[in-house]
């Protein structure tokens, strides 16, 4: 089996500003400012290497900050690692934020269309199967109406329901089987398990380990942005579950 | 072949839908709509003309027909380049968490200030037509090129901006003082042959210059003004060139400051 993506020593780092002094101290300490040093760096992955095979589902696990949601955003190409590469074969579509590309001030169907054609279809695809994307997401009587009018819940069904109609090949799921009210996030789950049976490549963050369990067939264990376990999703939960603090 | 036909189908549809959203969204909650596109340049017409034949009385003919002329293509630059700094800062999510060209927000911005335009030309044909010299043929040639050149030159300006806003958010007050500079030092108000020879050889450096005498030309003389229009895209593409340059440099590490 082809290997859908490779991850190949990969190190991101992000400045860590203060908050920008005033105009006074600024001159004040201009020596400083010019020195570079002022700025330190926070390396939110460091060395991270891994392959993900064709098919396969992948677990990602780790505590908050290990920088599970930072290898997610490297894998999908919206930021770029400082060091390091990533090979990708095919279209990714992201579970991530879902509904980031959703403007409150459009209507549910002005959005679904240009969300659509964001993650990866054209606008002639997102309009043949709009009718489908509506029904799935329950919210008929409210399509036409501006998203900021929108529940929470209505406005994630929505964005849930646009991602998993754009044919993804390569999905990243950053926890959200909780979607909507208990018949929804089954139903929701039920179409991600189809969609992960089907042969799309996962990649699956989450912090519900029974989840991670039952769905992945491999899990990395992410600790201060590097590797510290990986194989047997059984095997890697317990080690992170068993590992104190 | 079928795959890239398929990708350029849907870039297209992506900047289309872009810059709908753009033009959706100005006018979203106001009673008249995009109306208001058309009623603006109307009203600015007729606010001019009162102005400069009731109060200022400007003893130059038909000059409101020659400041509109100048000052609609004009309002295109100033409007894009002003909005452009807030355009990757206020998509802060979009870019973040999702894959997409990043440059089609800038040329977004950038066509949704042109639907503008376009709604204020029916002015210009008003005044070419009572001043008795157009519009004729000459037209269909000149406003489609010069079109293309403003639009080349604004979205040079209006990538490195909006990147460089990113990074540097004085940039955004730079740039409104240095708008109004531009605006006076540009032959809006007055004709480009008021300015002596000898510094006329430095007007090149505004990219403007050129244009708008271009523009200008067309809508007043029906003339079509080939050397302008060689000097503007000239400098259109060397704007266009840094804008990408440093878009493309500056946007490997936009998510790092946004």
């Amino acid at each position: 089996m082809n290997d859908a993506l490779e991850i190949e020593d990969v190190w991101k780092k992000f400045p860590m500003r203060r908050d920008r002094p005033g105009f006074k101290e600024f001159l004040l300490n201009l020596p400083k400012f010019v020195n570079r040093n002022y700025n330190s760096n926070f390396w939110a992955l460091k060395g991270v290497s891994f392959k993900v095979k064709q098919g396969e589902c992948l677990g990602i696990i780790g505590k908050n900050g290990a920088g599970k949601s930072t290898l997610l955003s490297l894998i999908l190409g919206a930021i770029y690692p400082t060091k390091g590469e990533i090979k990708v074969s095919q279209k990714i579509t992201p579970l991530l934020d879902i509904g980031a590309g959703f403007h409150p001030d459009l209507t549910g169907r002005e959005n679904i269309l240009i969300n659509g054609v964001l993650l990866g279809l054209t606008k002639d695809e997102v309009l043949k199967r709009i009718e489908e994307i509506i029904a799935f997401s329950e919210i008929k009587e409210f399509i036409d109406m501006p998203v900021r009018t929108y529940s929470s819940g209505m406005y994630l069904r929505l964005a849930f329901s646009v991602a998993i109609h754009t044919n993804p090949r390569v999905l990243l799921i950053d926890e959200i089987l909780a979607v909507g009210d208990e018949a929804f996030q089954k139903k929701s789950k039920d179409a991600l398990l189809n969609l992960i049976n089907g042969g799309v490549t996962t990649l699956f963050v989450s912090h519900q380990m029974s989840a991670v369990k039952e769905i992945c067939n491999r899990a990395i264990w992410l600790d201060g942005g590097e590797i510290r376990g990986e194989g047997e999703p059984e095997r890697v939960v317990e080690e992170y579950l068993r590992c104190p603090g | 072949m079928g795959m890239n036909d398929r990708e350029f189908r849907r870039k297209k549809d992506l900047l289309f839908l872009l810059t709908k959203k753009e033009i959706t969204l100005k006018y979203k909650r106001t009673v008249l709509g995009i109306f208001w596109s058309l009623l603006n340049p109307i009203l600015l017409a007729i606010v001019l003309f009162i102005a400069f034949k009731v109060f200022m009385r400007i003893k130059m003919e038909n000059y409101t027909f020659f400041f509109l002329s100048a000052l609609f293509p004009w309002n295109w630059f100033s409007a894009s380049v002003t909005m452009s700094t807030g355009t990757l800062i206020g998509n802060v999510n979009l870019i973040k968490k999702i894959r997409f060209p990043r440059h089609f927000l800038v040329l977004a911005t950038i066509l949704g200030q042109f639907v503008n335009f376009i709604f204020a030309l029916p002015i210009i044909i008003g005044f070419s037509y009572f001043s008795g010299k157009g519009p004729g043929v000459n037209w269909l040639i000149t406003i489609p090129i010069l079109i293309v050149a403003q639009f080349i030159v604004t979205a040079g300006i209006c990538l490195a901006i909006s990147m460089v806003n990113a990074y540097f958010r004085d940039m955004e007050y730079i740039i409104g003082v240095v708008i109004s500079l531009l605006f006076w030092m540009t032959p809006i108000v007055y004709p480009l042959k008021i300015i002596p020879e000898t510094y006329q050889i430095y007007l090149v450096l505004n990219p403007l210059t050129y244009l708008i005498t271009a523009w200008r030309e067309i809508f007043m003389s029906n003339y079509i003004d080939w050397r302008s229009i060689g000097i503007c895209y000239g400098s259109s593409l060397v704007f266009l060139l840094l804008g990408i340059l440093v878009f493309q440099r500056l946007g490997k590490r936009l998510d790092e400051v946004i």
